[in-house]
């Protein structure tokens, strides 16, 4: 009925009228038989009728739908309005699709990576294994490897897991398919895949049976792998494809696997041998695992727990102190990245602030100007509600538009995102807009245009129409209450900038410390890349090495290379620790030994990576198989283990690789392993021993260059191509580039809060100057009376200024209090700077008063240009 | 006097009064519903008409009451309403409730005055 009432308004309409005309007339002769003259019978009736538009008003509210009929009407008449005042339209869409478009593409970030489920069947129920080392060897290291004995018992004492899987990732070298190639091959129990929920699509997965060591040797490829080696042959299966020079069977394809599998290409079964089994104290395996539905993690936790201390009171030699931890898969793969995103999201957050309330003031001012029009509308029966649902519309319209920019805006910002993204953020290749996005796009624009209309709609909301009539046309008053709220509006836009400049200053500076530390080395003009030599093609560690020395031999031969040598990982990518036994020290349980870091360099690594030496010699050609074995320590490790001792000539066993001792025959200086950020723990100091005396199959080559290093890639690939054919060269980097990825996400994190801290900047800065100069423009009159009467161009200068910065002081007053109180959830990203750190908060602080001053120095210059002629004449 | 606001209660009251009029009167026009109200309170209730339309358009979309054209008694054309059979039975609901209201309050306040 009511909707009915909506449409067939004309005819109603007409009845109304008619309705309260006969009214009337039944008073007027009710009236006049009571004996008034016509018109005080007629002047009564009306005035007891009271107000016919009031009433018609009233009438039509109950009609309709009042809220849908007066909605639609409110936004047609918003967008009307909009379209009159194109200027004031563009600027609001622009400021708000500036604020929205940040938001929009961070949260698609953070939509993809943090809120998203893993795209893993029952990915709730997946969690990955770690153990948690014992911190007297493993110092500030929260979670280890696996070894596979424990796996082994893990698994045959919890009932906490539906099923558990252990791998292990490496490159192999695929040969005899084109060019010979490292792949990606993932070592896994049968488990593994079944766990993530991943079904072959061709042939068969891994029988159960295949995690022991036995039966042919079989392989899955993975599908995108397949269509690209293999053109998407399915004749593949059955057939054998040569991996590290061993044939293995293709028994079937898998689908390409997302999240922390996106770059495997071959799966091969775990084919442990009965030594691997019993290995317990060599940590080199992955774990995961499904829960058993029902169970939770802190269950699993407590289950595992009980059996790490069962194995620890039954192995006390291999296991004492060494527990299990249990973590959500998401949660493990997001880590530490979590928190640099929740402070990008938190920081696009005040910029949409900033830009609602940069909005707000616009909004205040032209409804200022249009006082007349809405107190008119007031008196002509406009319910005061009405006017503010009005002003609101007129407020969602222009979210929406903002809302649409901002979208465009992040769909293609998204893209750039993704690929500065990439080396740092998991899952982003899963990062893409949805309609979980276009949701969140939908609700912060319309939330944002009313907040934003909120402002002058409650100003409205108190003012007396009579008062507005009075003061006529374009003569607002600027002493009235909406200065007020436009000067809490200008502390909020100060306070907001404010806060992301101090955000951004500190992680500036924590960046700046950064790349200050010293890494102990060089990393100017030096190219890295990893050659995997094949343990079938190259069986000795004799002929790993031949092939190494004559790959470096080359290399040092290539126009341009100033030296080159090997080693097995590059500083600030990790690598191997090791138990260690010393000199002098009492024989003690394996895993009470004190732990150092391992590496083994070929001779002249020091001398390319400029590496300094204390003391001592580097190692020679000499320092080979089967000669004395020798060993290069840091300082640290000299300090640490030999306090205040010549440490050259004493010796140290590497009891994980051999029993015999090592005689240290230099100290260098101390190098970053690890990362930039760790202050050396004990487990971080160095021991260096000669690649040529220990088995590996696998180095970095490093080379010095005269000139840009990143031009030698083409020359070492043919050199390495000149002497094996068959064998390729992987993650080439300068080790510029090996620090800059050291960095992670930081540089971006950086990089994008100050563009969001510029772009608050820039808003409130606009803030600023639009508020001042509505205000000059209001006191134009009052100006140009004081200069008729003589007041000097300074003093009035000086008083528009002083006017001016005070809510820009207030602002930046109270930012400096919230940005003390916030910057504790930016503290993992901090390095080398304390969260409160003076310089910072004193400089932004100064900044934000400089731009104050200039956004208030314009408008404040411009009224003292008025002429008091002009202006007084105008009246 | 009272004057009759736009709250819930006055309007539900004001409802309530214009039944009972309907009742009374039988068929009747806006103007005299509203001179009616005002008779029977004393002159104490002065109705704004303003609100007293969008009150029988109410009363019309419940379904209470119903409305045609006719003539008044000195040749008017007006709009004259009239009691439905469920606006009947509102009246007897309406009454019954309103009853129960005031004697609670009445307790209530005679109450709260010891």
């Amino acid at each position: 009925m009511r909707l009915l009432g909506a449409f067939g308004s004309k005819k109603s309409e007409r009845e109304l009228s008619a309705e309260i005309e006969s009214h009337l007339q039944m008073h007027v002769d009710d009236n006049l038989r009571a004996g008034m003259t016509p018109a005080e019978a007629r002047r009564r009736a009306v005035i007891a009728l009271g107000s016919v538009e009031g009433t018609k008003e009233a009438y039509r509210d109950r009609r309709g739908l009042p809220a849908i009929e007066s909605l639609v009407r409110d936004v047609r008449y918003g967008i009307r309005t909009l379209v009159k005042s194109p200027g004031f339209a563009v600027a609001g869409i622009v400021i708000l699709g500036l604020g929205i478009g940040v938001n929009t593409a961070i949260f698609t970030v953070v939509n993809a990576v943090v809120l998203r489920p893993l795209p893993f069947a029952d990915a709730d129920r997946i969690v990955r294994l770690w153990h948690t080392p014992p911190q007297s060897t493993f110092a500030g290291m929260d979670v280890f490897p696996l070894s596979p004995a424990n796996f082994i018992d893990w698994e045959a004492q919890s009932d906490v897991f539906e099923r558990m899987a252990i791998y292990r990732g490496g490159r192999w070298t695929l040969t005899g398919q084109g060019e010979p190639d490292a792949v990606v091959v993932y070592r896994g129990s049968a488990a593994l895949l079944p766990i993530l929920g991943v079904q072959p699509m061709l042939g068969r997965g891994f029988a159960r049976s295949e995690d022991n060591e036995g039966g042919p040797r079989t392989a899955l490829l993975v599908n995108s792998f397949w269509r690209t080696r293999f053109g998407g042959d399915q004749s593949v299966i059955g057939r054998t494809i040569t991996l590290d020079r061993r044939p293995y069977t293709v028994i079937g394809i898998v689908p390409d696997l997302p999240a922390f599998m996106e770059n495997v290409n071959v799966f091969v079964p775990l084919s442990w041998t009965p030594r691997e089994r019993a290995t317990r104290a060599n940590h080199n395996y992955r774990g995961i695992a499904k829960l058993k539905p029902g169970i939770d993690v802190v269950r699993a936790n407590a289950d595992m727990t009980a059996i790490s201390k069962r194995l620890e009171a039954q192995y006390p030699e291999d296991n004492k102190d060494w527990g299990a931890l249990v973590r959500p898969l998401q949660e493990d793969m997001i880590g530490d990245v979590r928190s640099s995103l929740m402070v990008l999201l938190g920081s696009v957050a005040l910029v949409l602030l900033v830009a609602c309330a940069n909005l707000a003031n616009l909004m205040l001012v032209r409804t200022h100007g249009r006082a007349r029009e809405i107190a008119v509308r007031g008196a002509l029966g406009a319910s005061r509600l009405r006017v503010v649902q009005q002003l609101l519309a007129e407020g969602a319209v222009l979210g929406i538009g903002g809302g649409a920019v901002g979208f465009a805006a992040a769909y293609f910002g998204v893209g750039l995102l993704k690929t500065a993204f990439a080396a740092a953020l998991p899952r982003a290749n899963e990062v893409a807009v949805d309609t979980g996005v276009l949701g969140f796009t939908a609700a912060i624009a319309v939330t944002a245009g009313l907040v934003a209309a909120f402002f002058p709609a409650w100003q409205l909301s108190g003012r007396d129409a009579n008062e507005a009539l009075k003061i006529g046309p374009g003569r607002g008053n600027s002493a009235g209450g909406d200065g007020k709220v436009r000067n809490v509006l200008v502390v909020s836009e100060v306070a907001l900038a404010l806060m992301l400049l101090v955000g951004a200053g500190l992680l500036m500076r924590s960046l700046t410390s950064l790349r200050g530390v010293n890494p102990g080395f060089d990393a100017s003009h030096v190219w890295t890349g990893t050659l995997q030599v094949p343990e079938a093609k190259y069986q000795t560690p004799e002929m790993r090495n031949q092939f190494f020395d004559r790959v470096a031999q080359r290399v040092r031969a290539l126009p341009g290379v100033e030296s080159a040598a090997w080693i097995d990982n590059v500083p600030l990518q990790g690598g191997s620790t090791q138990y260690v036994a010393v000199e002098g020290q009492p024989a003690m349980k394996e895993s009470e030994m004190p732990v150092v870091a391992v590496r083994l360099p070929s001779p002249g690594y020091f001398t390319t990576a400029k590496i300094p030496f204390v003391s001592g010699r580097d190692f020679t050609e000499a320092d080979g198989f089967g000669t004395t074995r020798v060993m290069i320590v840091s300082e640290k490790t000299a300090e640490r283990f030999f306090p205040g001792q010549d440490p050259i000539g004493r010796h140290i066993t590497l009891t994980m690789m051999t029993k015999e001792p090592s005689e240290i025959v230099g100290v260098v200086r101390e190098v970053k392993l690890g990362s930039l950020d760790a202050s050396a723990a004990d487990s971080e100091t160095a021991v260096y021993a000669p690649a040529a005396q220990f088995a590996h199959n696998g180095s970095t080559l490093v080379a010095r260059t005269t000139a840009d290093p990143s031009l030698l890639t083409r020359s070492v690939v043919a050199a390495v191509r000149a002497i094996d054919p068959e064998q390729p060269v992987l993650n080439v980097q300068t080790l510029d580039e090996v620090v800059e990825e050291s960095l992670g996400q930081r540089p971006l994190a950086m990089l994008l809060l100050s563009a969001f801290a510029a772009l608050a900047l820039l808003l409130a800065t606009v803030g600023i100057y639009s508020v001042l100069a509505y205000t000059v423009r209001q006191r134009v009159r009052e100006i140009g009376i004081r200069m008729a009467l003589g007041a000097p161009v300074k003093g009035l200068l000086g008083m528009i200024v002083v006017e001016g910065l005070k809510p820009t002081l207030a602002g930046v007053g109270l930012g400096l209090v919230m940005a003390a109180a916030l910057v504790r959830v930016m503290e993992t990203l901090l390095f080398g700077v304390s969260r409160y750190d003076p310089g910072t908060f004193s400089v932004v602080a100064l900044l934000m008063l400089a731009v104050g001053i200039v956004a208030t120095l314009v408008p404040a210059y411009r009224a003292t240009r008025v002429d008091p002629i002009v202006t007084l004449r105008s009246e | 006097m009272t004057q009759f606001e736009k709250n819930a209660v006055w309007q539900g009251t004001l409802s309530l009064m214009v039944l009972r009029t309907l009742l009374t009167m039988g068929e009747q026009h806006g103007y005299g519903i509203a001179r009616r109200i005002e008779q029977t309170s004393l002159g104490k209730l002065t109705i704004n008409y303003g609100t007293l339309y969008p009150a029988l358009l109410k009363l019309e979309q419940e379904g209470l009451i119903s409305s045609e054209w006719g003539v008044s008694d000195n040749n008017r054309k007006a709009k004259f309403y009239k009691l439905t059979k469920a606006g009947r039975k509102q009246i007897e609901r309406d009454t019954k409730q309103w009853e129960e209201t005031s004697a609670i309050m009445t307790r209530f306040l005679a109450g709260s005055e010891e």
